[in-house]
């Protein structure tokens, strides 16, 4: 019901500008906002799991922003020198940790896309650049798990007369295994020649390729689109008033806060929690129907 | 006009050193009809019908002319034939391209370049009428081997051709699935009017609806006739293929039967009360099972056996014991077990409750090397995963070093002629004596078949049939794991029924068979109602032998 059933391509606008801006975005702000919604978010798609993931990443920033200014020296606020005569500065220790939650940032956004992302939206949207890409990986989507079972089918053959890959001592084991592995080469290319044949028989060489999909682009696509894109006009608007400038070195400077810097950080969270609000609004509107029922 | 007119049709391959393939092939095709294609397997079946599709056309020397709807099959365009002609290829798993269904049926579509709106009215349109709604969705690699089967006829029909060219596809499927899919089959004949071609080792389940048979020897068309009159033409030649034709109608011209030939169960049934209708002798001799068996070769108790911590029970309390020296058949539906079992005998599964014992010692207790050694060997279902060199003789080279040994073993799986090809390049049952001769190069004891006979056609059944005597001669235990119950019936010594993990009874196949009215053989389906215990179209043939004699 969530924002995994909005078409392939509203997904791929949505995570292509909000992990831009995770990525472009280094005042502390805009970062946190980004942060602590990328956080909510995949809470909310994987559950236990993604809260012990993102808890998990938290230590690692802190650890990498020491590592980070322990190697980088640049700023005026010296907080004490290290063993060997290297000064802490307080910038770079603040700018270590602004890396660390873009990274953790990047990578918790990532798990959301992952949960989102089929591979079929994957070859659909390679299919809207060119339609021979996308067979291509749908080829090695499917060849892929069916290598893997003919790898087991093969060694459990082997394993019925004693040859298997677990069999006899190491030597054997080498020898059997490397054996297993040449012929689910030769498998392998065997298979492909009749993949390839049935394409072709299938009018694979022909000219003008198209691409199918099942996939419809209705009206909460359009609403969310252009719901998408106004909250990038107010981001816009955010830029081109410097708001989201701020500098590290030599020191820490940053535009001062106004009440208009409020709307963007409310157009920023709107944007970044625009997934999370689509996937409750359609909870509690399901709810309510079945209610009434 | 004719749909496929052939002319004088010949080829040669490459590499045959001027052996044709076909020779003086002449075949005309019309609009609408039926056509099963038989012969042994080399008999040039696959040759002729990849020649009517250009792309699949092998490379070699060809003479005469394929005409398609009046025109020279190379002169019609790539487009036309794409869409035209389908073909439906033996392997379901290699013709599928894409990883999901719904991607599969639209494959052809994407290739013609049709627009949004057709794709999607034809895709629904095949997924309806194929029943592929429920698993529209899924993953390819999930679906089961009738299903992936069916998914390939439904991507070619979502194309709309004319004419339908199957080869042999139902060789890598279970009983039940093959006759499904050799319905659709039909019902596209009958409902669309599309032409048919089909080559085909299950001849009863095609036979009795088609126009026409073929037969082919040598790549020659040796007969081309109504069903009905190759039954009779074959009797008369004493064509080896007669053995491949459906049991009424061996029986009716084993017997003697004059005049039109029963094609289906239910003409036998009707030919043989008319013919015997008070039989004086009605049942044959069928031995009773010995309750103990001394030292059996292989016994389970209770075995219990799960793939994983939360998934259900495949194995649920499997006990038998296998007398030394049998032919041992395990039958039964898909996914009962039946393979698990063989797997928990030889080690690779371990069961969590139970016991296994080969030739009285607990299969725990045996070194991998004594028990693959010497003692017990499989022979997997697929026998090309066994094989990992370039040619046979290097293959079995691998096994044992004694050239003497290999010659042998050669000669009993009557190979010698294939020891130096390599082993992809084999038919189904050469590939299945190559991974037999292979496998009994461990000198087992006791040796463990996993659908011996899955793909292979009549001929190749009985040459192996003939093997496995030979080796029970020896002194070897055999058990197989099978769907096929016609070859059970005629050659096993015992036969048990798998259900829902379990070995539910175990006769001798004559009892076994004799009681079922279901799960029998077509011969006794046929003659159940004038005599008992007739499973085999031999034990039909012979009660009638006996009644003419009483008669007379």
């Amino acid at each position: 019901m969530g924002f995994e059933k909005c078409h392939p391509a509203v997904n791929f606008i949505y995570f292509t500008t909000v992990i831009a801006g995770m990525i472009v975005f280094k005042h502390p702000i805009f970062l946190l906002i980004s942060f602590v919604c990328a956080f909510i978010y995949s809470i909310k798609r994987n559950g236990l799991k993604a809260l012990v993931f993102n808890v998990i990443l938290l230590p690692c920033v802190a650890a990498y922003a020491f590592y980070y200014s322990s190697y980088n020296h640049f700023g005026v606020t010296v907080l004490q020198q290290n063993m060997i005569g290297n000064n802490m500065t307080l910038e770079s220790l603040v700018y270590g940790f602004v890396l660390g939650f873009v990274i953790a940032g990047v990578l918790i956004w990532f798990s959301c896309v992952y949960s989102v992302f089929t591979t079929d939206k994957v070859v659909y949207l390679f299919g809207k650049v060119s339609p021979r890409l996308s067979l291509f990986l749908a080829i090695i989507l499917r060849m892929v798990p069916r290598i893997k079972k003919e790898a087991e089918k093969i060694n459990t053959a082997q394993r019925g007369i004693g040859r298997g890959a677990n069999q006899g001592n190491v030597f054997q084991r080498l020898r059997n295994s490397i054996r297993i592995l040449s012929m689910l080469i030769t498998w392998t290319i065997d298979s492909l020649t009749l993949v390839s044949e049935s394409m072709r028989s299938r009018g694979s060489s022909l000219r003008g390729r198209k691409a199918f999909s099942i996939y419809r682009f209705d009206n909460r696509d359009r609403a969310y689109v252009v719901s998408n894109f106004a909250c990038l006009t107010v981001i816009f608007m955010a830029v081109m008033l410097k708001q989201t400038d701020i500098l590290y070195d030599p020191r820490i400077l940053m535009n001062p806060i106004t009440t208009m810097s409020y709307l963007f950080y409310v157009g920023y969270a709107v944007f970044c929690l625009m997934p999370l609000g689509l996937e409750l609004w359609t909870e509690y509107r399901f709810w309510k129907a079945r209610k009434v029922l | 006009m004719a749909h496929f007119q052939i002319k004088d049709l010949s080829f040669s391959y490459p590499t045959a050193k001027g052996k044709k393939s076909l020779d003086g092939v002449s075949l005309s095709i019309e609009k609408g009809e039926y056509i099963v294609l038989c012969g042994k397997s080399g008999s040039g079946k696959t040759t002729l019908l990849r020649q009517l599709k250009s792309v699949l056309a092998p490379h070699g020397k060809k003479q005469g002319e394929i005409l398609f709807n009046g025109t020279p099959i190379e002169k019609v365009n790539q487009r036309v034939q794409s869409a035209k002609i389908g073909y439906v290829m033996q392997n379901p798993d290699d013709q599928i391209v894409t990883d999901k269904v719904w991607h599969e049926l639209a494959f052809g579509l994407e290739s013609l370049g049709c627009d949004q709106k057709t794709m999607r009215a034809r895709v629904a349109e095949m997924a309806c009428y194929f029943g592929i709604q429920d698993w529209f969705h899924r993953d390819v690699a999930n679906l089961s081997g009738g299903q992936k089967q069916l998914l390939n006829l439904a991507s070619i029909m979502a194309m709309q051709p004319e004419i339908l060219i199957l080869d042999e596809p139902t060789s890598q499927l279970d009983p039940i699935a093959a006759s499904d899919f050799l319905n659709t089959v039909r019902k596209i004949n009958i409902e669309l009017g599309t032409t048919v071609i089909i080559t085909e080792h299950r001849l009863e389940d095609i036979f009795p609806y088609a126009d026409r048979a073929v037969v082919m020897d040598g790549g020659k068309i040796i007969a081309d006739d109504t069903p009905r009159n190759i039954g009779k033409l074959l009797y008369k030649q004493k064509n080896d293929m007669f053995a491949a034709m459906p049991t009424p109608i061996r029986v009716f011209y084993g017997a003697g039967g004059n005049g039109d030939c029963p094609l289906t169960v239910r003409e036998g049934r009707t030919w043989l009360s008319k013919t015997y209708p008070e039989p004086m002798v009605n049942i044959l001799p069928a031995e009773e099972l010995d309750d103990e068996i001394e030292k059996p070769a292989l016994s389970l108790k209770e075995l219990w056996f799960r793939y994983e911590k939360d998934s259900p029970d495949v194995l649920r309390g499997v006990s038998a014991d296998v007398p030394a020296g049998t032919l041992y058949a395990i039958v039964g539906g898909n996914g009962a077990g039946k393979s698990t079992t063989l797997k928990a005998v030889c080690g690779i599964c371990k069961p969590y409750r139970g016991k296994v014992k080969v030739f009285g010692k607990p299969v725990e207790k045996y070194k991998s090397t004594e028990l693959f050694g010497g003692c017990l060997a499989m022979l997997p279902q697929d026998p090309k995963s066994l094989f990992v060199k370039k040619t046979v003789r290097e293959d079995l080279a691998e096994m044992t070093k004694d050239e003497k040994r290999i010659a042998e073993i050669a000669a009993v799986c009557e190979i010698k002629s294939l020891l130096s090809s390599h082993p992809y390049d084999l038919s189904g049952g050469e590939q299945q004596r190559a991974a037999l001769a292979k496998v009994l190069l461990t000198e087992p004891r006791l040796l463990l078949l996993d659908e011996p006979t899955k793909g292979i056609d009549s001929f190749f059944k009985e040459k192996l049939a003939t093997i496995l005597c030979k080796l029970k001669e020896q002194g070897i235990t055999i058990v197989m794991v099978s769907h096929d119950v016609e070859f059970c019936a005629k050659y096993a010594d015992m036969v048990s029924m798998f259900f829902d993990g379990q070995m539910l009874t175990t006769d001798t196949p004559r009892r076994f068979f004799g009681n079922n009215s279901f799960y029998t053989t077509a011969a006794n389906r046929m003659s159940r109602h004038v005599f008992s215990m007739a499973v085999t179209a031999e034990d039909v043939v012979e009660l009638c032998r006996q009644n003419k004699e009483a008669a007379v």
